[in-house]
């Protein structure tokens, strides 16, 4: 669960996510979710489908989601990327919108295009169970599940790989037939669970 | 006899002679010593009238009753255990969320609606709460279920708290609720907030929220 | 069980009161974990505006929290990470459950058991006809992090002893243990020395006999002769009880069959009624004297999978007009 302190100024949070708030707020449908007229459009077209809502006001307000954690990422100019599913709230000052992330996200079962988190300001990340923070550097690769993947940051090339050989074939895959790989320097954030993914159930 | 919390999803209980222990049907997880587990006709306490009260109101979840001498260990489905320890004030809480609880407890069912009048009715509905809940007054401890792990807010005069009515798990003290809406042409064309109904507690006590909207 | 609050990197203590269990101590902060250029936790930055506080499970150590970066090389060494994900340090070949591995660094490649060359060493490990084609071998160099839908992971070392285990529940083993196919169906047996991973439904409570055990909370056992089943239902005799079975009043506790053990050693219970669901075991020949031969475990009913992906239910109107 995330408590947020508020004194008037706002925050962006997905839709329905509040489950307890004391004081004074209001609460108000974005147009779209992402920013403007632009971003409104890209959604539609993109199925990134979250609706966003803006809280405001006095108090303390308390969101969850599904009994799922609750991770922080501090963006400091970097951009956040993450599922729209994982994105529960972000300060009012962080700009979303939406990013395509071509074939990779496809075959990983996890759309197209996911959603891009920019600006100074915290944002909070659900995952199910508890994620795990696995940085990426020159010399580390790393590959992941495509259901366990949440999101990352940070300069980072994803690509996907293929561990399907003819074995997969005749039904006696290693059962990790898909993976992200990715390189550069960055960090991941991984959930201790597995989303069915099209890929992920090869 | 109070609950024991062996970790986030169990509670252990201490059994002897002469005391009982109301728990719901199927939740034992294992049990030491002698202990017998008898199905409970009448769902609780309070006689046959009682329990045509609670049928009608759909509060009925099957009971067993407890009794013997032992340890005994509940649980039930993944759901989070929170064991709140009554000492002379009430506890307002969905028979099908509660787990176990003393038999020093008196229970009872009470009817929401009389709390503010139709809205009250509106409530019931909307929140997926039916029209009824279980009260449990006296000394002794009850163990609440919740999906997600539970958070205490305090309710003080003055500082009314609202919440939502999915994650509302139940409530202690002198509280009144009401329910709040936020309804506005954006709520009737769908393009609403999603926070269109809350449950606003004022008073003096404290409400019991769970970190999901999902009912158990 | 309240969760304690626990402020973020850098910020102020939460201005409010949070209440918490009476003689509860809210955990100190993690420690910060090494930074290399460029990817510092953020714990130098200020507070920020909108105060967030987190608010951890009550069990939860503290080195999960979001700034705690791990790598290749701070990741642990066989142990678990938080207590939904363990990590494995792979060098030479691991034993997995199909479908469990959620990341890794280094050179690591996964075949199915029963693929090519690896048949050949597995004779030893798979003691039975066992359904290979859940299992998969890990080979390689590196760090490997296991999952299994959030459940909470344990890692056991057995010490040239015997531990028995529901098959859904087992996660990984080292190749130095041996694994067969219990008599008791649905459940597999340890033998010898090495390491394994199990996930549980909640955190795994271990208890001593003499113990009942409701069959769905029972994980495994460990040095238990085996167990027996044992039937309560006293309630259904007499004068009242027989009106109680003729009438159907009154219904049933659910809590007329439990597994008794008894005997020295250790049973494992999962804190929720909920199964992981059941890997098929294989198939035991039809045999006289053996129990549930010739017939296939099936994988039991399914318990569903508590944590349903998609997050999708926003705002589901329909509910909350009670429709």
């Amino acid at each position: 669960m995330l408590a947020v302190e508020l004194a008037g100024d706002a925050v962006k949070a997905r839709h329905g996510s509040m489950v307890a708030y004391t004081g004074q707020m209001t609460f108000k449908k974005l147009t779209g979710g992402g920013d403007g007229l632009r971003g409104m459009v890209a959604r539609r077209l993109t199925g990134e489908k979250m609706t966003v809502m803006e809280v405001k006001g006095q108090g303390t307000c308390y969101f969850a989601d599904q009994a799922t954690e609750i991770n922080l990422v501090r963006l400091d100019g970097r951009a956040l990327y993450v599922e729209a599913d994982n994105l529960l709230c972000t300060e009012a000052s962080l700009h979303t919108g939406t990013s395509f992330t071509g074939l990779n996200g496809m075959s990983s079962g996890n759309g197209l295009f996911t959603t891009k988190v920019e600006g100074h300001g915290w944002a909070a990340v659900t995952s199910n169970g508890p994620a795990v923070v696995l940085r990426v550097g020159k010399d580390m690769p790393l590959r992941v599940d495509p259901g366990a993947y949440v999101a990352h940051t940070g300069d980072l090339h994803r690509s996907l790989k293929s561990g399907a050989g003819w074995t997969t074939v005749i039904g006696e895959g290693g059962g990790e037939a898909v993976q992200i790989e990715f390189t550069g320097e960055g960090l991941v954030y991984v959930q201790p669970s597995e989303k069915t993914t099209l890929g992920g159930d090869v | 006899m109070a609950f024991t919390r062996i970790n986030g999803k169990m509670v252990e209980a201490l059994v002897a002679p002469g005391q009982q222990l109301f728990s719901q049907r199927g939740a034992m997880l294992a049990y030491t010593g002698d202990v017998r587990f008898t199905p409970s006709i009448t769902g609780g306490q309070g006689g046959v009238m009682s329990m045509i009260g609670r049928r009608v109101a759909n509060e009925d979840t099957p009971l067993m009753t407890v009794e013997g001498e032992g340890r005994v260990m509940f649980g039930h489905g993944g759901h989070h255990v929170h064991v709140v320890d009554l000492t002379g004030d009430t506890l307002f809480v969905e028979s099908d969320r509660l787990l176990a609880f003393d038999g020093t407890l008196r229970q009872s069912t009470v009817f929401l609606g009389s709390q503010g009048g139709v809205m009250g009715m509106v409530r019931g509905q909307v929140s997926g709460q039916g029209l009824f809940t279980t009260r449990l007054e006296g000394h002794g401890s009850a163990a609440v279920l919740a999906h997600g792990g539970v958070l205490e807010l305090p309710i003080t005069p003055g500082q009314p708290v609202h919440v939502d009515p999915q994650a509302y798990v139940g409530h202690r003290g002198e509280v009144r609720n009401k329910l709040s809406t936020a309804i506005g042409w954006r709520e009737m064309i769908g393009r609403g907030s999603g926070e269109a109904f809350q449950l606003e507690l004022s008073g003096q006590g404290t409400v019991y929220v769970q970190a999901s909207e999902e009912k158990l | 069980m309240s969760y304690p609050p626990q402020p973020p990197y850098g910020a102020p203590q939460p201005p409010y009161d949070q209440p918490t269990e009476p003689g509860f101590v809210v955990p100190p902060l993690p420690p910060a974990a090494p930074a290399p250029p460029g990817y510092g936790p953020p714990q130098g930055y200020p507070p920020p505006e909108p105060t967030y506080v987190d608010l951890q499970p009550a069990h939860a150590p503290a080195q999960f929290d979001g700034p705690a970066v791990h790598d290749a090389y701070t990741l642990p060494v066989n142990d678990n990470v938080n207590p939904y994900a363990f990590s494995v340090e792979l060098n030479g070949s691991h034993f997995l459950q199909k479908g469990k591995m959620i990341a890794y660094y280094g050179d690591i490649t996964f075949r199915g058991v029963g693929a090519g060359l690896v048949d050949r060493a597995l004779g030893q490990h798979f003691n039975s006809p066992m359904h290979a084609a859940d299992w998969v071998v890990a080979q390689g160099r590196g760090k490997l992090l296991l999952a299994d839908r959030s459940f909470d992971l344990n890692s056991y070392d057995l010490e040239d002893g015997n531990l028995t285990v529901r098959s859904g529940n087992l996660l990984a083993f080292d190749p130095t243990l041996r694994l067969k196919q219990s008599i008791i169906p649905g459940f597999l047996t340890l033998l010898g020395t090495g390491r394994f991973v199990a996930a549980s439904n909640g955190p795994v409570h271990f208890v001593e006999p003499p113990i009942r055990v409701d069959p769905q909370a029972l994980v495994g056992w460990a040095d238990c002769p085996a167990p027996c089943h044992h039937y309560d239902h006293a309630y259904l005799h007499g004068v009242v009880g027989g009106l109680r079975r003729l009438t159907g009043i009154g219904g049933a506790s659910g809590e007329e069959h439990q597994f008794e053990f008894i005997g020295a050693g250790q049973v494992l219970l999962q804190s929720s009624e909920k199964l992981l669901a059941e890997r098929s075991v294989g198939v035991v020949g039809a045999e006289a004297g053996v129990p549930m031969g010739g017939v296939p475990t099936q994988p039991g009913h399914d318990a569903g999978n508590p944590q349903t992906p998609g997050l999708g239910n926003l705002g589901d109107l329909g509910r909350r007009f009670g429709l």
